[in-house]
């Protein structure tokens, strides 16, 4: 073959990049209908509206995370703390809410109203927002070691405000209300009703505003974002704040739907969220994917996880499961780098 | 028969042989039918302005190139390397600019790296150490073996790649800048390295633009320009530094352009005492509508003006533009009316990864925003008007950035800085690897903004693209500005190639 005509189909391939980012997408919702069908076959009654419906409303609360866990790592930063926080925040709403005359320890908290509890626990969320902002965009650490670090900071903290365990006692009896309050009539609960408006809101932002590209525009070249004249710190600390708000509504939502504080609770969310973005298509290195992949990459999760364990296999798999899909998200990622790289 | 066997030991005497080497780029040979030899066990010095094809040249001999033509030869053998590593196995060591040395290694696994000895995949001490020891005691004793790399001076650490080439049976070795990044004594101990490994058996062959290294250092020199060879010789037979230099510029530099002085127009940036890590002093102003030109060679210190200038680096000393206060950040000197096209394109100016409607409004964003929300409309407009007046040749806006030619992505970050509506535009090294027409498009789009009463601050290395469009000239060297002259007809390049290489500037 000649020089030229390896030059034009080199050429050619190139070309279709013009739509990688919508390919990406494409693959990725392709990928989560056909496990859907795939698992429809294998598996007897999985064929049904109110399963689709539930691969959605189970999986709220990581959909929820994955919002700021996407967009920051479009910027080229990690947030493992969220699962930390929505413990944290869950924790402290409860114990704000908590009446202070509790016959012990664990059942006396500060007596706040439900509404001033919860506003306090997502300040809380925030301050560990901040701490992930200083170090990263201040001090310049690299995040997955300062997220690390936060993840235990606030799940620590929780586990010492609950001594190891729960809280959910002497709350007053509005604190279940906005997690447990059924939409439309339905059975579909609030929570699940504001993913899908954040969901659409964060798509909003990530396609039309200003806001948007300069997530992606920082994620793809740092430094000439910097020298194009983007304040590259001032956009970090905002996406780092606005996912620990995500994750402190998550988990005081999750408190509310229980009406406990639990220390525990959340527990490996933060990888969950990672692993759904990475699913979707999303670069780890920053400056390419999509909410809209995220989202299709978790119910790719779910799909591989409902269908398979207590159906297929026992719940026992559920970790290898993911295990799996975490290396088809590496393989795929790669995939997609290297197309865009050499194609 | 008689006659190619006496060929064959005289070459056997030459270390190497350059013979009609050529390499040939898209539109431009970086290197026109070169031939000279290098004599063994000798200092042999390569100098020539930028792009006079000295590193296509040092690319070719490590393999890292493949010539279009010509060839070369080892003590007499045919030599051609079709990879880093061919080189290396047939002898020909190299001492890059970054260092490949492994800090958290001592310096002997770093001499013997890659070749250590393993018996059923465990190490064992082998005569290797002791001879890379040995290698390493004759170039320079100071250095422990045992010490670890990561203790060591930039200066040792070089020390350090030279033995292991040494050690590894290299038989020329290749110096591309070596003392870019040292002090005065450094480059002593370097030199005094240097001379013991040619008493060695090695042949150096050492590139600098520093005139005066050339002179204590070598013992022949090759001249290059516009990828010609110009000259070979002993430098005990060149009469001094403007003779060198007179090789290295030979024609006068052809203007068609008319330098019109200072333009005695409102001076909107004044510089008082700028000093950094590299800048000493640096002050000067410039005046609205003027062009003028920051020359000195790689390392005198002009991107750090640029950038101390645009907030991008942090600088002390008295920057007044328009008579507001410095930028602290590349936004605010955005604000302010400053726009900067970076030295690196690919890296610092451009998007690669984004289409060339998406790259073109970043300076100025939020010029395409309506509270927040963008209007994709408006900036495909934008991008449309921007290609048509720079004349950025695609066929589509939606063409991602990488894909463009290194003149179309300059005029992409030209684009840019014009959308940001600046005052004055700092221009560092606008047109290096651009190709001729672009260039001079380039250079007219810079006069037509000059006209229009902005002021141009252009950072170069090439002094024809100083002289060809600038009025007056700064002369950068050792970070401070040495000399200031007014671009014309009258113009003494010996001199100014003097200044920009240490040459101090008395007699000015």
């Amino acid at each position: 073959m000649t020089d030229q005509a390896v030059e034009g189909r080199r050429l050619a391939a190139r070309d279709n990049r013009l739509s990688d980012e919508m390919f990406i997408t494409s693959l990725v919702a392709g990928a989560a209908v056909a496990l859907f069908l795939l698992a429809s076959i294998l598996v007897p009654n999985f064929f049904q509206f109110q399963n689709v419906v539930n691969l959605v409303t189970n999986n709220w609360a990581v959909i929820s995370l994955g919002i700021g866990v996407t967009f920051l790592l479009v910027s080229g930063n990690f947030d493992l703390s969220v699962g930390g926080v929505v413990a944290l925040s869950g924790v402290l709403a409860v114990w704000f809410a908590q009446a202070a005359d509790g016959a012990n320890a664990l059942s006396s908290g500060w007596g706040m109203p439900t509404w001033l509890a919860m506003f306090c626990a997502l300040i809380g969320a925030m301050l560990i927002g901040t701490v992930n902002a200083v170090f990263v965009v201040a001090l310049r650490v690299p995040s997955i070691i300062v997220t690390l670090g936060t993840m235990m900071l606030a799940r620590g903290i929780a586990q010492v405000i609950t001594q190891g365990s729960q809280r959910n006692t002497n709350l007053p009896s509005d604190f279940g209300m906005l997690g447990n309050m059924a939409m439309f009539g339905s059975s579909i609960k609030m929570p699940v009703v504001l993913m899908a408006i954040l969901i659409l809101t964060a798509v909003f932002v990530e396609r039309k505003t200003v806001f948007g590209r300069l997530t992606y525009l920082i994620g793809a070249n740092p430094v000439a974002s910097r020298l194009s004249g983007v304040d590259n710190a001032r956009h970090v600390i905002k996406l780092y704040l606005f996912s620990a708000v995500m994750a402190g509504v998550v988990g005081i939502l999750l408190a509310s739907e229980f009406k406990s504080g639990f220390s525990n609770r959340g527990t490996l969310m933060e990888f969950d969220a990672l692993v759904i973005s990475l699913l979707g298509g999303v670069a780890i290195a920053g400056g390419f994917g999509s909410v809209i992949g995220m989202f299709f990459g978790a119910i790719i999760l779910a799909t591989v996880t409902s269908a398979a364990t207590g159906l297929v296999l026992s719940p026992d798999w559920q970790f290898t499961l993911k295990a799996l899909a975490v290396f088809i998200a590496i393989m795929a990622q790669s995939w997609a780098l290297a197309r865009r790289h050499t194609g | 028969m008689i006659v190619q066997t006496a060929f064959a030991e005289k070459a056997q005497e030459k270390a190497l042989s350059v013979r009609e080497l050529t390499k040939d780029y898209p539109g431009v040979r970086a290197v026109d039918t070169v031939s000279f030899d290098i004599d063994r066990n000798t200092v042999h010095c390569l100098v020539g302005e930028n792009g006079a094809g000295k590193s296509t040249i040092v690319k070719m001999l490590t393999g890292a190139l493949t010539p279009t033509s010509g060839s070369m030869a080892i003590l007499g053998r045919d030599y051609e390397p079709g990879s880093t590593q061919d080189a290396r196995e047939s002898g020909v060591g190299t001492l890059f600019q970054e260092l490949h040395v492994v800090d958290q290694l001592t310096v002997l696994e770093n001499l013997t790296l890659g070749m250590e000895a393993s018996r059923f995949g465990f190490l064992v001490k082998s005569d290797l150490e002791n001879r890379v020891v040995k290698t390493l005691a004759a170039i320079e004793p100071t250095i422990d073996p045992k010490a670890r790399v990561s203790s060591l001076s930039v200066a040792q650490k070089q020390i350090v790649e030279i033995a292991r080439a040494a050690s590894s049976g290299a038989s020329i070795i290749i110096m591309d800048e070596p003392t870019a990044a040292l002090s005065e004594r450094e480059v002593e101990r370097l030199f005094g390295v240097i001379r013991r490994l040619r008493d060695s058996d090695v042949t150096v062959i050492y590139i600098s633009h520093k005139l005066d290294e050339i002179f204590e250092l070598g013992d022949n020199v090759t001249v290059m320009r516009d990828g010609k060879h110009i000259a070979t010789k002993p430098l005990a037979e060149v009469n001094g530094r403007p003779e060198l230099i007179e090789m290295m510029v030979g024609r006068a530099i052809t203007h068609d352009y008319e330098p019109r002085g200072e333009i005695a127009g409102n001076p909107v940036l004044n510089v008082k005492g700028l000093s950094n890590h590299l800048l000493k002093d640096v002050s000067f102003h410039v005046n609205e509508g003027e062009i003028v030109g920051f020359y000195g060679l790689v390392g005198a210190g002009k991107t750090e003006v640029a950038r101390a200038i645009y907030g991008a680096d942090k600088a002390d000393g008295q920057i007044d533009f328009k008579g507001r206060k410095r930028a602290a950040s590349p936004k605010e000197a955005i604000a302010a009316g400053i726009a900067l096209v970076p030295e690196e394109r690919r890296t610092q100016g451009l998007f690669t990864e984004l289409t060339i409607r998406r790259n073109i409004p970043i300076m100025n964003i939020r010029k395409l925003a309506s509270f927040g929300i963008f209007q994709d409309e408006r900036e495909k407009e934008v991008a449309r008007e921007y290609v048509g007046m720079l004349g950025i040749a695609t066929n589509s806006i939606e063409k991602y950035a990488e894909k463009l030619s290194g003149g179309n992505q300059q005029k992409v970050v030209l684009s840019k800085c014009l959308f940001a509506d600046a005052d004055m535009l700092l221009l560092d090294e606008p047109t290096r690897g651009v190709d001729v027409g672009a260039k001079s498009e380039i250079y007219d789009l810079i006069r037509d903004l000059a006209n229009n009463g902005r002021a141009i601050c252009i950072f170069s290395s090439e002094l024809e693209e100083v002289l060809g469009i600038c009025d007056r000239v700064f002369l950068m060297y050792d970070g401070q500005v040495q000399a200031t002259i007014k671009n014309g007809a009258e113009v003494d390049i010996p001199h100014i190639l003097n200044v920009v290489t240490g040459g101090g500037s008395e007699n000015t």
